[in-house]
């Protein structure tokens, strides 16, 4: 096994181009490592300060859920606060839960319903993909080999209320059986992002069209929404949940979220 | 196999090493140093056995590499003591019979180390909360709250 | 008893050196020359080996051997499932067919870890599948693959009354049952693991993390044919059992034959994936029941059947619906019982004991009954109980148990008060009518426990020498404090300081006999033995302070200021440690008496002890999400005389979750081509922090009449009572959805698919 430790961004793409997985927070790959899989070539990167920074709406991909826990935008944070334990949180960064682009992954909802961008970098430039073109399937993505992921991009302007909720089988330290963002903008625009019930993040634009002509957190209409968001998502039965349950859970967190986001409005 | 130099502080004790470098940090704890102190259970970063500091915040030190503690400042559970005199938290897992087996001890330890110097006075459903990647099979976690809780308010006690 | 520090909660010895990180286990020492056992295994659930490609690992830096079933296949471990087919004997790694994935194939041996395991993952067994069966109610069918053709069937074992006689025939009322307790995790938090060091006289000592060092030296000397006297098996602290840990493994085995043939250390340490697909499970029982019962709700009889999981190896797992079957009665008064259990091998890891090992089967299938019958006749759980509760003492049950003491409805009564039960039921009675979101539900458990159901002898002994006493016990503490109450009973007889008191276990030298620690018997036997022991000290150092004093026995006596000597004399007295002193000499002795002051003392006892209680739990239901919380729980448990009360309690909470862990989480998944579904700790879950609520404890005491110390077991009473209340609980949180039965772990998905 090659195992490269990078200690600045140029180091990092070098090993890149020579074919190394990127190792990041550890989270996941050293996950596989322990399980005894072998990757020949791997480059740490956790020594690479410039993946570190944040300016602005930029977050870098090394960036650690520590920090966005503090510091990152509200449904963000909240879902920051969800991911695994304080000792992975220390660990754990954005980029990493976006290069895994595991389903489940805690991050992805928010990323979705913002309609963030992925930062590419490799020898031959810089290159950004929204997420929906970034992300392409089950743990698979648009990133080249070559490529590194090196920050994911904010809008300018951020909806003013968002939240985050998750249902997991145990209350703590669980993969997310349904992950849902709700943001609503000051217009009323509402965006709805789900995460575990499709192969990629996933937005039900049915719904938020719905939404879009609601503003009573009492409203009779919540049950459409909740129907339309259950209608929209394409989730699948694993030891961990059943299809049923997840389209379930993924209408229910919405509901509730958006009645949250609706009445922040009304206060 | 590339080796790479580290220079840090473990304990309190400068220390530099060549080390491999997909060498994880539990393993340059146990083997290169002899810390065995520090367990190894999920390796998945999901039970807390292994928790060491990294500049005193809590990392799983089985997804940890050793590399990457160059230049910053380790503390694994035989640095808890000092002078030979039990840490408060220490003696609190003790006298509220925070432990059966002993084997994730040192991982609560140092969680709670961690907790008490972010939160000095917890609420227990902060202590439960920051404690939810610690897994102990043996106590069922109510004496280990416990502990917690009576170790911060003998840390405000004995702070002037 | 005198003194006396019993019954308090004394701090425990072992603990200042556990929160220093200075406990050692097994993977902490340090062994010069030592090599690291790596393990290749089967990824198919059923297959035969048809080649076993070597070459690159044996090529592979640092490796010093690599071992298939050619060279150890012929080795099999004794079949403790007794009646089982010859052919069922468990290699200790695979020569011809694998029978579930994780089965060992071949074993690299090399000189670090890194290169051992390194090279295991270049070893390319060949394999030709077989039919795969994963669910026992299959494999006992008639047109079911065949795990072993020779035994001619699935069905291994089988036990339990022969009657054709309907215990059932005739009742009022019939409650009918199938219900499934789960294949579960034990998950000591210290995974398996070896040492094995031999010396050039061809001994071995071998340290391995085990809950009988006894049992294991004897099933390892017997498996390898060698010769016992040469095998010193020794466990340091260890990581938790859980009865996982009771039984060898064939690794560690393994590691044992392979230093003899190297002449070198060889250690191994499994980790976490082996662990859930190599360390037995637990638990997976199938259960079908009917119960008859009067109008009134007064139980008639029991008719009981039973198909165990034994998974790919008949061990314990096969056979511990026989002590399931001892449990059938419960704490109630039932005529007659008629219970019939078949232990049925399948492609799937073998089980064996797991905290009550075929007891809280009984109690959770049991008590579901109960509730069920309640509903039934529309009583209240706690008034069916009460109707049915046996109440005089000893008797002996429809299954043949001997009950040697209870007071059921008292444990019962006091449960219902520390957890408010009669302000809870109108709580539930005002969110029901409200149709709140959140419902709460209210289960109770009454249970009996049959502790130390076999083996029921224990040794220990105690030393007196001039400078300390030394205390040596057969059982073996991994998280249960022995260090602690044995030194504190010991202390206790002999009238001296804990602290000047030594406690040495868990090694084959110098621990003559030893059954170890399981089955809740700790305390009864081996707290006998030692008090055995150390009374039988008290009594020479009398016999030699007369002779010294010239006086006779009779008036030898504890002096007030704990010395011994002539009664009304204080200043005849001497300590212990100068009596020992004295009887180092055999010239200081009366005839007769043999050097040293010291003592063994072999305990038999009589009959299991039974001890009782009563567990209620609250739950909160989310009727939107089917989200289960726990969120109090009441735990009364009676084990007799208490000793220390906190390492009972300590028992209890732990108990608690783990009982907890499997209704409302734990599951071991196996799809249907036998691959594990959950093999980490991100997918097999426990409880953590967050899903255990205030867990109230409180006991009564009931002596036993079987022990010199009155006491009862209580290592495994909170994970058998504790289950059913939670599963209770949450069957009565769903009685206005009309749900009847549902199996655990009772997750928000299965909840939410029931309700709605």
């Amino acid at each position: 096994m090659d195992f490269v430790v990078a200690t600045d961004l140029e180091e990092a793409l070098d090993a890149l181009g020579r074919g190394a997985l990127p190792l990041a927070g550890g989270t996941d790959l050293m996950v596989g490592v322990n399980a005894g899989q072998r990757p020949d070539n791997v480059v740490a990167l956790r020594r690479v300060r410039e993946l570190r920074q944040r300016n602005g709406q930029r977050i870098g991909a090394g960036v650690t859920w520590r920090v966005i826990e503090d510091e990152g935008p509200r449904a963000l944070a909240q879902a920051a606060r969800t991911v695994g334990s304080p000792q992975i949180r220390n660990a754990g960064t954005l980029g990493g839960n976006v290069g895994t682009a595991s389903p489940a992954g805690d991050g992805l909802p928010f990323l979705a319903a913002v309609d963030a961008e992925i930062e590419l970098t490799s020898r031959e430039g810089v290159r950004t993909l929204r997420w929906d073109e970034f992300f392409t399937g089950v743990k698979e993505t648009a990133r080249r080999t070559d490529e590194l992921i090196t920050a994911v991009v904010l809008p300018a302007a951020l909806p003013g209320r968002q939240e985050f909720a998750k249902i997991g089988v145990r209350n703590a330290m669980v993969i997310a059986t349904v992950a849902c963002v709700v943001t609503r903008a000051d217009d009323g625009t509402t965006t709805v992002a789900l995460g575990s019930v499709a192969p990629t993040p996933i937005r039900i634009p049915e719904a938020e069209e719905l939404a879009k002509t609601l503003s009573d957190p009492g409203s009779a209409a919540l049950d459409e929404f909740q129907h339309l968001v259950a209608a929209g998502v394409r989730p699948i039965t694993d030891h961990r949940s059943t299809e049923e349950y997840r389209r379930h859970g993924a209408g229910v967190l919405a509901r509730r979220l958006l009645t949250r986001c609706l009445r922040e409005g009304a206060a | 196999m590339n080796p790479v130099g580290v220079v840090t502080q473990v304990n309190g004790r400068e220390i530099a090493r060549s080390v491999p470098a997909r060498m994880t940090l539990v393993e340059f704890l146990r083997d290169e140093l002899g810390l065995t102190g520090t367990k190894v259970s999920c390796e998945l970063q999901v039970c807390g056995v292994c928790t060491v500091l990294v500049d005193r915040k809590p990392v799983s030190s089985c997804a940890f590499l050793a590399v990457d503690i160059d230049g910053r400042e380790v503390t694994t559970i035989e640095g808890v003591a000092s002078d030979g005199k039990l840490h408060p938290i220490q003696q609190a897992f003790i006298d509220h019979f925070a432990l059966q087996c002993g084997f994730c001890t040192p991982g609560f330890v140092m969680m709670a180390v961690a907790l008490l110097e972010e939160v000095p006075q917890p609420t227990p459903e902060q202590v439960v909360s920051y404690l939810e990647g610690n897994i102990c099979r043996c106590t069922g976690y109510r004496s280990i709250l416990e502990a917690v809780l009576d170790a911060a308010d003998r840390l405000e006690r004995a702070s002037p | 008893m005198r003194g006396s520090i019993l019954g308090a909660a004394v701090k425990r010895a072992e603990d200042p050196r556990f929160v220093r990180g200075e406990g050692r286990y097994i993977d902490d020492m340090r062994v010069e020359g030592a090599v690291w056992m790596a393990c290749v295994r089967s990824p198919l659930a059923h297959g035969r080996i048809t080649s076993i490609d070597i070459d690159e690992a044996s090529r592979a830096p640092g490796v010093i051997g690599v071992y298939t079933g050619t060279d150890f296949g012929a080795y099999r471990m004794p079949i403790p499932a007794v009646g089982a087919h010859e052919s069922t004997a468990r290699p200790i790694i695979a020569s011809d067919v694998v029978r579930f994935a994780g089965e060992l194939v071949a074993v690299v041996v090399a000189e670090s870890r890194e290169a051992a395991s390194d090279a295991a993952s270049l070893v390319w067994p060949e394999f030709d599948s077989l039919p795969v069966v994963v669910d026992p109610r299959r494999a006992a069918g008639q047109d079911a693959p065949l795990l072993f053709p020779e035994a001619g069937s699935n069905v291994v074992v089988s036990g339990g009354d022969e009657s054709e006689d309907d215990p059932v025939s005739g009742a009022e009322v019939v409650i009918g049952l199938e219900l499934e307790n789960q294949r579960v995790a034990a998950i000591p938090l210290e995974p398996n693991n070896a040492l094995a060091i031999p010396d050039d006289a061809g001994n071995l000592e071998l340290w391995v993390g085990t809950q009988s060092v006894h049992l294991a030296r004897n099933r390892i000397f017997k498996t390898l044919g060698l010769d016992r006297d040469r095998l010193r098996v020794r466990v340091p602290d260890m990581g938790g059992g859980f009865g996982a840990k009771i039984s060898p493994y064939p690794e560690q085995i393994l590691c044992a034959a392979i230093a003899l043939e190297l002449g070198r250390p060889v250690r191994w340490q499994e980790d976490r994936i082996e662990n859930l697909a190599a360390m037995s499970h637990g638990r997976a029982q199938f259960h079908k029941v009917r119960l008859g019962a009067t109008a009134e709700g007064r139980i008639t009889g029991l008719d009981w059947n039973v198909i165990a999981d034994g998974g790919a190896y008949p061990l314990e797992g096969a056979v511990l619906a026989g002590y399931t079957r001892r449990m059938a009665a419960g704490p109630y008064d039932i005529p007659a019982i008629r219970f019939r259990w078949r232990g049925v091998v399948t492609n799937t890891a073998p089980t064996d004991a797991y905290r009550g090992a075929g007891r809280p089967e009984a109690t959770m299938t049991l008590e579901r009954l109960m509730d069920l019958l309640a509903v039934e006749l529309d009583l209240d759980p706690v008034e069916i109980r009460q109707r049915n509760f046996i109440t005089e003492f000893p008797m002996t049950t429809a299954v043949g148990e001997r009950y040697d003491s209870g007071a059921y409805s008292d444990a019962l009564d006091l449960a219902r008060d520390l957890v408010g039960y009669d302000e809870l039921r109108t709580e539930q009675k005002r969110r029901r009518e409200g149709n709140d979101r959140f419902q709460i539900g209210i289960g109770v458990s009454s249970y009996v426990e049959v502790t130390a159901p076999d083996g029921r002898k224990e040794w220990g002994a105690v030393e007196v020498t001039p400078d300390e006493v030394v205390v040596y016990s057969g059982a073996s503490s991994h998280g249960q404090g022995h260090e602690t109450t044995f030194t504190q009973l010991v202390a206790d007889v002999l009238g001296v300081e804990r602290d000047r008191i030594r406690f040495v276990q868990g090694d084959t030298a110098s621990i003559a006999h030893g059954g170890g620690t399981m089955g809740s018997r700790s305390m009864q036997l081996a707290g006998s033995a030692v008090v055995g022991a150390g009374e039988s000290v008290i009594e020479k150092a009398r016999r030699i302070a007369a002779h010294v004093s010239e006086a006779a026995v009779e008036d030898i006596v504890m002096l007030d200021n704990g010395t011994i000597g002539v009664a009304g004399v204080p200043d005849s007295g001497r300590s212990l440690f100068q009596l020992a002193e004295i009887a180092a000499d055999p010239a200081n002795l009366p005839d007769g008496e043999e050097p040293g002051l010291g003592a063994d003392h072999t305990w038999v006892q009589e009959a299991a002890t039974i001890p009782f209680g009563t567990h209620i739990s609250v739950v909160e239901l989310d009727t939107e999400t089917g989200d289960v919380r726990l969120i109090r729980h009441a735990a009364c448990d009676d084990c007799g005389v208490i000793f220390n009360r906190m390492i009972v309690d300590g028992q209890v909470h732990g108990g608690v979750a783990q009982g907890a862990g499997q209704a409302l989480l734990e599951r071991v998944v196996y799809d249907d081509a036998g691959n594990l579904q959950n093999a980490n700790l991100t997918t097999y879950l426990m409880p953590t922090a967050t899903n255990l609520p205030l867990i109230q404890i409180d006991h009564t005491v009931t002596p036993t009449d079987q022990n010199v110390l009155g006491a009862k077991g209580i290592g495994e009473a909170g994970t058998i009572g504790s289950g059913p209340a939670v599963v209770n609980a949450v069957h009565d949180a769903m009685a206005p959805f009309g749900v009847r039965h549902l199996d655990m772990p009772l997750t928000s998905a299965r909840v939410w698919a029931a309700i709605s």
